[in-house]
């Protein structure tokens, strides 16, 4: 390598000569510093160092209230409550055998229990730190423990600020929960630019209290005490020392509050609606705009535990749950959609003119392609149909010929704009995309070419397909509106205590399909032509889910039950029920109402429910709801009886 | 030139060829820094701890770095200033669109071992970039104000990204080691006269038009730490405490009240020097400023000896950066100047800033080991 050499010998002697001017700088410089020095620990020197014996501010910091979660009707979903509770700082503890001993009488601990907690905490996170030894201290063990602060140092009781869910698991995933930031959180949060953060502070840990956390939280405040030697606060309020300067308290700042779109009535009917009908799944309701109405899972849990501060044996329960109550199946797990995925494939055939509506195809019971043969879920078939029958009907063979002939990537074209495949975007963290395959996607993925054959499975909605319960919720809320997919959200307004809006967010729209310069566009006849088979579904007289209509209120919808997995064709017609349980079919069913001019969809999974049967129920118990409180109908179930699928 | 000569020349007569003042006030200074870490986080919250061990780590890896680049042709470096710069920007300004997409501002890239952070390597690009182009320059007839465009064009890039962070601390130590070098380097009287006129001027004018009203409080909150929300007024009386109840001898090892009761913010990085005024005193104090005056009298002593003007600038710009570093930290604690962010040059824990340091005293390690070549 050739490196230059500056040889200027007469640029180089000036520049050491003028390098003399850094020992002026130095010396400038230190004897600033030392004479700082002589001043601050030889003049000031005793005073200073009276003031350090006596530790006389002492920082503290304010929690700040949290921000008032709402419905979209602005019925209270998350507050705050006071909460007085027992601490004690270690640092200042004497005798903690006999402080154990006088505080468990009161607060009906044992001693060693106590004792065995504030080493614990002593170990963990120091001497500083004070120890909460009880939450929510009625009025008498206050007035117990005030006399107790008199002849004990290090006791304190503090009033600490809990966040109320005041219907507990009803709203458990879509709202989240709070809970002291974790050892782990805490280097996450600050690489996130919240360096303001501090262990003990409260954070959201999942859901809406999760996502907008920062709009939620708040500031934290600080208050500075004048302490004596015992660790008590020797008097309140702002500290003025001449020397040192003037400090105020900064008093917390309260976190914004946020006005949902969720419906309380309508998240209590689905609600409700899991439990008389005793399904685990997920539901997701969602108006036109892509609001979401209600977001539900079974099994839920109650948030308000994590505010009081989960016990290990209640944390424990919750994670190792089989089933998985902390899950938001709506967004985080994805499905086979089985024959709920019909109607998106229905309208890939009518607009790339496979078929018109009045096209008859004959679909028996079976239907032989390469060497298999691939059921429907009726021996006899439905025999020559049209596509609104086959919908009405959920005709296997039908889509099998529909599948073959529009091959999976024109499936997926339409699947894809309709946001199958995808994160819909929706403002919760950890949502899942599903899969929509393509022939790319299994060469990619896979490494191996797309067989003929895979286009039959995927057009009745298995093999690769997956999908989220909310997924397909907006899907068949784009059918509904005939073209217009939304993005899905959960917040609409967030705004401060004195009521100013500090954001609103409007509905955005994700796709128009009858955009006609795009590749996927669909005609609004083609949509309305998928929408009768879909109104046949729910009120036809083959319709699978004409069981559960309800009086007065009409609705559209399509069924599905979704194997597991594979089975072999002796397998196929076995009693799902004698099954076990993982191996048990999913049911599905996706509805829209009023069917003239749908204004909501409501998408309902049961986990290895057998068949849709179990959804259906809970659609219907769910619509009945809405009725009574949009659409001013009493409607009751209509319960006669329960055939087909 | 040829290489092979040069190496013959060098073998001979090794131990004259490294400078042992450097070498004895850098072990001096880790030595210093590792007392004082210790009893900062020997017996607090559990999150502190393993912070000496992983300091000590870094002391080896700075002592690795300083060896090679001892030896290894600072010139080299020089070459290849503008490509450092240039990746350097980038680095930071990729920090800032990450720290963008995810809530307000980020200053390093996690690598998995560490954090780096684009703007601790940014002072050091900085000085390599200042030699580059200062070294064309005659000193003799001093700088112009044509002279003056390019230094204050490399200058205003990086100075911008990193305020903008924001971190005002480093923007200014860039301003202010760049800003010592072009000074030694000399500038024509009425250069200097009309820069600090237009200063003067300008800086009313920026302050009231150029600067967002939150801009203008981060300004404020910077000069009056009184004010600032965050308490950084709180910090500020703290550390003139544990500073000063230090007295004469200190209240010894591991025994300052202050430092040891978490009063103190940042103890084991920006507010280390607390930790050491309180438990070892005036006099301690004074010792480490006495080392403090070796290591920068050898950096000095460097520049004379330096062959080329590339290594006395660079000698200039490490002793600026060092000679600022514990001015603005020493003078922060002790409430001489405002609280920033601003660590203690070999004393303070942290990776990134250690590191960059024992590169910027092998740079000049190297001119040292060189002043009898070519």
């Amino acid at each position: 390598m050739k490196l230059n050499v500056s040889y200027n010998e007469s640029s180089l002697r000036e520049i050491q000569n003028r390098a003399k001017l850094l020992y002026f700088a130095l010396g400038i410089m230190f004897l600033l510093l030392i004479m700082r020095l002589v001043y601050l620990q030889i003049i000031q020197g005793e005073t200073l160092y009276t003031f350090s014996e006596k530790n006389l501010l002492k920082e503290i910091r304010v929690q700040p209230p949290r921000g008032t979660l709402y419905d979209r009707n602005r019925t209270i979903l998350a507050e705050n409550l006071p909460n007085f509770a027992l601490t004690i700082s270690p640092q200042y503890v004497e005798n903690l055998d006999s402080l154990a001993a006088a505080i468990g009488k009161i607060i009906h601990r044992t001693k060693d229990d106590i004792v065995s907690e504030v080493k614990k905490s002593r170990r963990l996170n120091g001497l500083y730190r004070p120890v909460v030894l009880k939450n929510f201290l009625a009025r008498s063990e206050i007035n117990q423990l005030e006399l107790l602060k008199i002849d004990y140092k290090g006791l304190d009781i503090e009033e600490l600020i809990f966040r109320s869910y005041p219907y507990g698991d009803i709203l458990s995933h879509v709202l989240g929960y709070t809970g002291e930031v974790s050892e782990s959180e805490l280097p996450k949060m600050r690489d996130l630019g919240e360096t303001f953060i501090q262990q003990g502070d409260v954070v959201g840990k999942s859901g809406i209290e999760e996502k907008y956390d920062p709009f939620v939280r708040g500031t934290p405040g600080t208050s500075y005490f004048k302490v004596d030697a015992r660790g008590r606060e020797a008097f309140e309020g702002a500290e003025t020392l001449k020397f040192l300067g003037h400090i105020e308290d900064l008093p917390p700042k309260s976190g914004l509050n946020i006005e949902t779109t969720l419906d309380i009535d309508l998240q209590k009917a689905a609600h409700e609606a899991f439990k008389s009908n005793d399904q685990t799944g997920a539901l997701v309701a969602i108006n036109k705009n892509g609001e979401i109405l209600a977001l539900y899972n079974a099994p839920t849990f109650d948030p308000n535990l994590f505010s009081k501060g989960i016990s290990m044996e209640d944390w424990s329960a919750l994670v190792n749950n089989p089933i998985r109550p902390l899950r938001n199946r709506a967004i985080q797990d994805h499905y086979s959609p089985g024959s709920a995925f019909k109607p998106l494939v229905a309208v890939a055939a009518l607009q790339t003119k496979q078929l018109t509506e009045n096209t008859y195809v004959f679909a028996p019971g079976s239907f032989r392609f390469g060497n298999r043969t691939y059921f429907d879920h009726s021996k006899t078939g439905q025999g020559n149909v049209t596509i609104v029958q086959a919908i009405e009907q959920s005709s296997n063979v039908f889509f099998y010929k529909q599948g073959l002939n529009l091959g999976v990537d024109s499936m997926a074209l339409y699947a894809k704009a309709l946001g199958i495949g995808k994160a819909s975007g929706i403002d919760l963290k950890g949502e899942v995309s599903g899969l929509m395959p393509t022939t790319q996607w299994k060469k990619e993925k896979r490494g191996e070419p797309w067989q003929e054959g895979e286009n039959l499975s995927t057009a009745i909605g298995q093999g690769f397909v997956l999908l989220t319960t909310l997924q397909l919720a907006n899907a068949y809320m784009g059918i509904a509106n005939e073209g217009l997919v939304y993005r899905p959200m959960v917040v609409r307004r967030i705004f401060d205590s004195n009521n100013k809006i500090v954001k609103d967010f409007t509905p955005v729209l994700e796709r128009d399909l009858t955009d006609k310069t795009q590749p996927y566009y669909v005609s609004p006849e083609n949509f309305k032509i998928v929408k009768k088979g879909l109104y046949m579904v729910a009120n036809g007289a083959h319709g699978t889910a004409r069981w559960a209509k309800i009086p007065g209120f009409t609705i559209s919808g399509k069924t599905g039950t979704a194997q597991v997995r594979a089975f072999s064709s002796d397998e196929i017609y076995k009693n799902c029920f004698a099954r076990p349980k993982k191996q048990r079919h999913n049911g599905w069913y996706v509805a829209f109402g009023p069917s003239e001019k749908p204004e909501i969809t409501v998408a309902v999974l049961t986990e290895n429910s057998c068949s849709s049967k179990a959804a259906v129920p809970i659609v219907r118990d769910f619509f009945i709801a809405y009725g009574k409180k949009y659409l001013g109908i009493a409607v009751s179930a209509n319960k006669e009886d329960t055939h087909g699928l | 030139m040829d290489y092979n000569s040069q190496m013959q020349v060098g073998k001979k007569n090794i131990f004259k060829r490294i400078n042992i003042y450097i070498i004895f006030a850098i072990l001096s200074l880790n030595t210093i820094g590792l007392i004082n870490l210790y009893s900062a986080t020997s017996n607090i919250a559990s999150h502190l701890q393993g912070i000496f061990a992983s300091q000590i780590i870094w002391i080896f890896i700075g002592w690795s770095a300083f060896m090679l680049l001892t030896i290894f042709d600072y010139r080299v470096f020089v070459k290849f200033a503008f490509i450092f710069y240039v990746l350097n920007l980038c680095a930071l300004v990729a920090v800032m669109i990450v720290g963008r997409s995810t809530l307000g501002a980020q200053r390093w890239v996690d690598l998995g071992f560490f954090r780096y952070q684009p703007s601790e390597t940014m002072k050091l690009a900085m000085i390599l970039m200042m030699a580059k182009i200062l070294a064309k320059y005659n000193a003799e007839k001093g700088l112009g104000f044509g002279d003056l465009f390019v230094p204050a064009l490399a200058l205003v890039v990086p100075f911008i990204l990193t305020a903008k962070q924001p971190d005002l601390g480093t923007a200014l130590l860039l301003a202010l080691v760049s800003g010592s070098m072009v000074l030694t380097m000399k500038v024509k009287k009425r250069v200097l006269l009309s820069a600090i006129a237009v200063a003067l001027v300008a800086g009313p004018v920026a302050w009231k038009f150029g600067l967002k009203t939150y801009q203008k409080n981060r300004v404020l909150t910077f000069l009056y730490p009184n004010k600032d929300p965050r308490g950084a007024g709180y910090n500020s009386i703290q550390a003139k405490i544990a500073v000063g109840s230090g007295q004469l001898f200190g209240k010894g090892f591991k025994n300052g009240s202050q430092s040891q009761l978490e009063f103190l913010p940042e103890k084991q990085t920006d507010f280390i020097f607390c930790v050491l005024s309180e438990e070892h005193g005036f006099l301690g104090c004074l010792a480490t400023l006495g080392i403090y005056t070796i290591l920068l009298l050898s950096i000095i002593q460097c520049s004379f000896m330096a062959k080329d003007v590339y290594g006395s600038l660079i000698c200039i710009g490490v002793f600026a950066l060092i000679l600022w570093h514990v001015f603005i930290n020493i003078g922060m604690v002790t409430g001489l100047l405002p609280i920033v962010g601003v660590p203690l040059p070999l004393i303070s824990y942290g990776g990134s800033s250690s590191l960059s340091i024992m590169v910027g005293l092998g740079w000049v390690s190297s001119t040292f080991y060189r002043k009898d070549m070519f």
